[in-house]
């Protein structure tokens, strides 16, 4: 799979077409449609929710702003380490960033050259995880400091915390709420595969979730695995948490990249999900699910597609490198991955 | 860092009148330095550097420490951070207790000792195989075959041997497990080789006698044994026999021993300080060890072969092998025994700057690190330097034959001496080669 040059896509085959002239969903056809290049190597990237930009984060410290209609690159400067983490406001206004530094940094993402508005020294060692609040009023972080600290958007003020002792948590994530005004509760994945589920406002620990089957401790040393990343289905009924699992060796990699859900309501576990159409050392970095209820996934330099209920993959779309996060255009047809090349590409999901 | 509950008798004196008395004894007795293989020391070369002679190091009651890091240690995530952006990774430097030294933030406590410390950063070796790398910065020597000369644990136990010594004098330390001996003293013979002892509560593992069998049982039981090879033994001459021989009655001297392999008689202050992770306990057996002046002690900690999830893994395995390194390093030292006692956190090779796909970092032997804490070294010195993304060495390169030279002269071996056995002669360390010297006390 080749992708285009982005100097020539911009004027030839803009991404941001009307719904109405966008192809109809379907992976199996899905071609390259945009891949633009960064001298380092990406962990993370987000399409805002006006589908105007790109971003992607990176080793270098610094995150890449990309026009999506013209291509145009801007660099945004505030992390002192790793950009870990990406997340934008409901209304595509702000964008939240955290990174191996242990800051959250708040960006005005419109403007010409992008300046930190905040920055929240919110962990001690790593933060890892960051999610934006359905109303945007509220930002959850976690770190390596085992704690899972819930921020206001608007004043980086913090609200609340909650500790994950013994172990560090991984990834957070709003859960779905049907009150507009109301942020959500809080989920937090952490490295031996607990999914804490804290109420909102009441910060009570309402329940854990079980997937510990997605961890591995090595030598009694490291853990490896857990929660990586977490989804709601469309429908709310459902939450995947993804990683990995049947690892025989860690140091080498050797592992095998995993979706597992459980029912919302029942907390009951559901089906696991495997790509056993290839063999691939691979952990599933991030799972997101379409509109339709397709769960796609990135595992090594693969983009995965699993129908609802199915076990195995039912595609798979070869990228020219390992990526290590993915977002959704809100077209919900065409995907953007993060790579460790440097690339950020954009594939479209369907054709006419 | 210190220890609540311990006031020790340690004072210069009291430790130097104790050992020249044990050494006096001996020597008077004449046999330092007899093996059973009829091992000795070249005559005109002495194996000892110290200028009060062979007799007075012997006395000095030194000891090796060696922590193998096995599988490479990543130097960026240890002993030589970078800043560089694409190389050095998620990790920050931090000061050290000598200023101007930085390390990686992931060894917080080991910092805190860096004031009884050296770093040595421009190790460039050629073999990126873990085991032929492994056979090189143990044997001090460019060989492809682990049985052609001997490691530095034999070296080190036939270098600082003191006769009647109750213990072997080349201990690799394990928890759980039943021991053995294995072969890695090569000319020098199974004597000097290195004996892995299981140690569990109560003791060293299957050291007790069976159920049933009383004192009287046992030791009639070793008459016999002893009648019968030497019978046997006046008719044929082997040295592998008078090594098996020897075997039982050091096996036997470590049976009477068998109560310093039982951690759980140090307080539980100590034990808390040193950690109840598996490392840590092992430390604190290492402490045991050096407190009985076991010439040669090695503490395994495996798995840092990280191709995979490197800065993950770095992060959990620095963390486990910091505090109770950090804190074995202080209770020497506070002990009074860090002053003879050489410890080498040693591994095989270090990792590339070059982060993978899977971001780990593989096999890099052109630039690494090692660190050493103690006896015989300038405290706070940095041997040598990599370039700013940790590359290429950019000033005094070594390898292991340097330093193969240079731990046996920081404990008063000459490493330029030979060892004669069976009439022949071995260099001890590689001759052409010579120590760091700048390094050295």
């Amino acid at each position: 799979m080749s992708f285009p040059n982005p100097a020539n896509l911009a004027s030839t085959d803009p991404p941001t077409k009307q719904p109405d002239e966008l192809p109809r969903f379907d992976p199996v056809g899905a071609k390259p449609l945009a891949d633009w290049e960064h001298a380092s190597k990406l962990l993370c990237c987000r399409v805002d929710p006006t589908g105007t930009y790109v971003v992607a984060g990176g080793i270098d410290q610094a995150i890449q702003r990309w026009h999506i209609a013209t291509g145009s690159k801007t660099t945004l400067l505030g992390h002192e380490n790793w950009v870990r983490t990406l997340g934008f406001s409901p209304d595509g206004q702000r964008l939240y960033s955290g990174g191996y530094d242990g800051r959250w940094i708040a960006w005005d993402i419109a403007s010409e050259v992008p300046k930190p508005l905040k920055v929240v020294d919110a962990h001690r060692g790593w933060l890892r995880g960051l999610a934006v609040s359905p109303d945007g009023q509220r930002i959850v972080t976690c770190g390596n400091d085992r704690l899972v600290k819930l921020w206001s958007a608007d004043d980086g003020r913090q609200i609340q915390q909650w500790s994950t002792e013994p172990n560090i948590p991984y990834c957070t994530l709003f859960a779905p709420s049907s009150d507009p005004t109301h942020s959500g509760d809080i989920l937090c994945g952490d490295v031996v595969g607990n999914v804490y589920h804290w109420t909102h406002p009441r910060a009570e620990l309402l329940r854990k979730f079980d997937a510990t089957e997605l961890f591995f401790h090595i030598g009694d040393i490291a853990p490896f695995g857990g929660i990586i990343n977490m989804a709601f289905s469309p429908d709310g009924k459902q939450l995947t948490v993804v990683g990995l699992h049947q690892c025989t060796n860690a140091p080498a990699g050797n592992r095998r990249a995993v979706a597992m859900s459980f029912d919302w309501q029942t907390g009951q576990k559901g089906l696991k999900q495997e790509c056993l159409k290839k063999e691939l050392d691979a952990t599933l970095w991030r799972g997101l699910y379409h509109s339709s209820g397709t769960l796609i996934g990135i595992l090594e330099k693969e983009i995965a597609f699993w129908n609802s209920g199915s076990h195995d993959v039912f595609h798979l779309v070869t990228t020219p490198s390992e990526i290590f996060d993915c977002d959704l255009h809100p077209n919900q047809i065409d995907l953007y991955t993060a790579h460790f090349d440097g690339h950020v590409r954009s594939t479209r999901l369907g054709s006419l | 860092m210190s220890n609540p509950q311990y006031k020790p008798c340690g004072t210069v004196d009291h430790r130097i009148a104790r050992r020249q008395f044990m050494g006096e004894f001996f020597t008077g007795l004449g046999v330092t330095g007899l093996g059973v293989t009829g091992l000795g020391v070249t005559a005109g070369t002495s194996l000892f550097s110290h200028p009060l002679g062979a007799s007075q190091v012997a006395k000095a009651g030194k000891s090796v420490v060696v922590v193998y890091l096995n599988g490479g240690v990543s130097q960026f995530e240890s002993w030589d951070p970078k800043s560089d952006l694409q190389t050095g990774g998620p990790f920050k430097s931090i000061a050290t207790s000598v200023p101007g030294i930085h390390v990686s933030e992931l060894i917080p406590h080991t910092a805190k000792q860096m004031h009884h410390m050296a770093l040595i950063r421009s190790i460039s070796t050629d073999l990126d195989d873990h085991a032929l790398s492994n056979n090189i910065v143990r044997s001090g020597r460019t060989t492809r075959s682990a049985t052609e000369y001997p490691e530095l644990g034999a070296v080190v136990a036939k270098g600082l041997e003191r006769a009647d010594f109750p213990l072997p004098g080349h201990i690799t330390t394990m928890l759980g497990g039943i021991g053995g001996r294995s072969n890695n003293a090569a000319y020098l013979g199974p004597r000097y080789a290195s004996v892995a002892v299981g140690a569990e509560k109560g003791g060293i593992v299957n050291s007790q006698l069976p159920d049933g069998m009383s004192v009287q049982v046992d030791s009639r039981r070793h008459d016999w044994r002893r009648f019968v090879n030497s019978q046997h033994r006046s008719k044929v001459q082997s040295a592998e026999i008078d090594a098996y021989a020897q075997s039982y009655e050091q096996a036997l001297r470590l049976m009477e021993k068998r109560d310093l392999f039982d951690i759980s008689r140090e307080p539980e202050a100590y034990q808390q300080a040193y950690g109840k992770t598996e490392f840590g306990k092992q430390m604190l057996l290492a402490r045991r060890l050096v407190e009985q002046e076991v010439p040669f002690i090695e503490i395994q900690h495996g798995g840092w072969d990280f191709h995979h999830n490197n800065f993950e893994f770095h992060l959990h395995y620095v963390a486990d092998f910091d505090r109770p390194f950090a804190h074995f390093i202080a209770d020497l030292s506070q002990r009074g025994l860090l002053e003879r006692t050489l410890v080498i956190v040693m591994t095989e090779f270090g990792r590339t700057p070059t982060i993978n796909a899977g971001y780990g970092r593989d096999h890099y032997p052109k630039a690494w690190s090692i660190a050493l804490a103690g006896s015989g070294i300038q405290h706070g010195a940095v041997i040598g330097s990599t370039d700013a993304k940790g590359v290429e060495v950019t000033e005094r390169k070594v390898d292991h034959r340097h330093l193969f030279h240079t731990y046996l002269r920081a404990v008063g071996i000459d490493s330029s001496g030979e060892f004669e056995v069976a009439g022949r002669k071995f260099p001890i360390a590689d001759p052409a080669f010579g120590p760091i010297e700048e390094l050295l006390a």
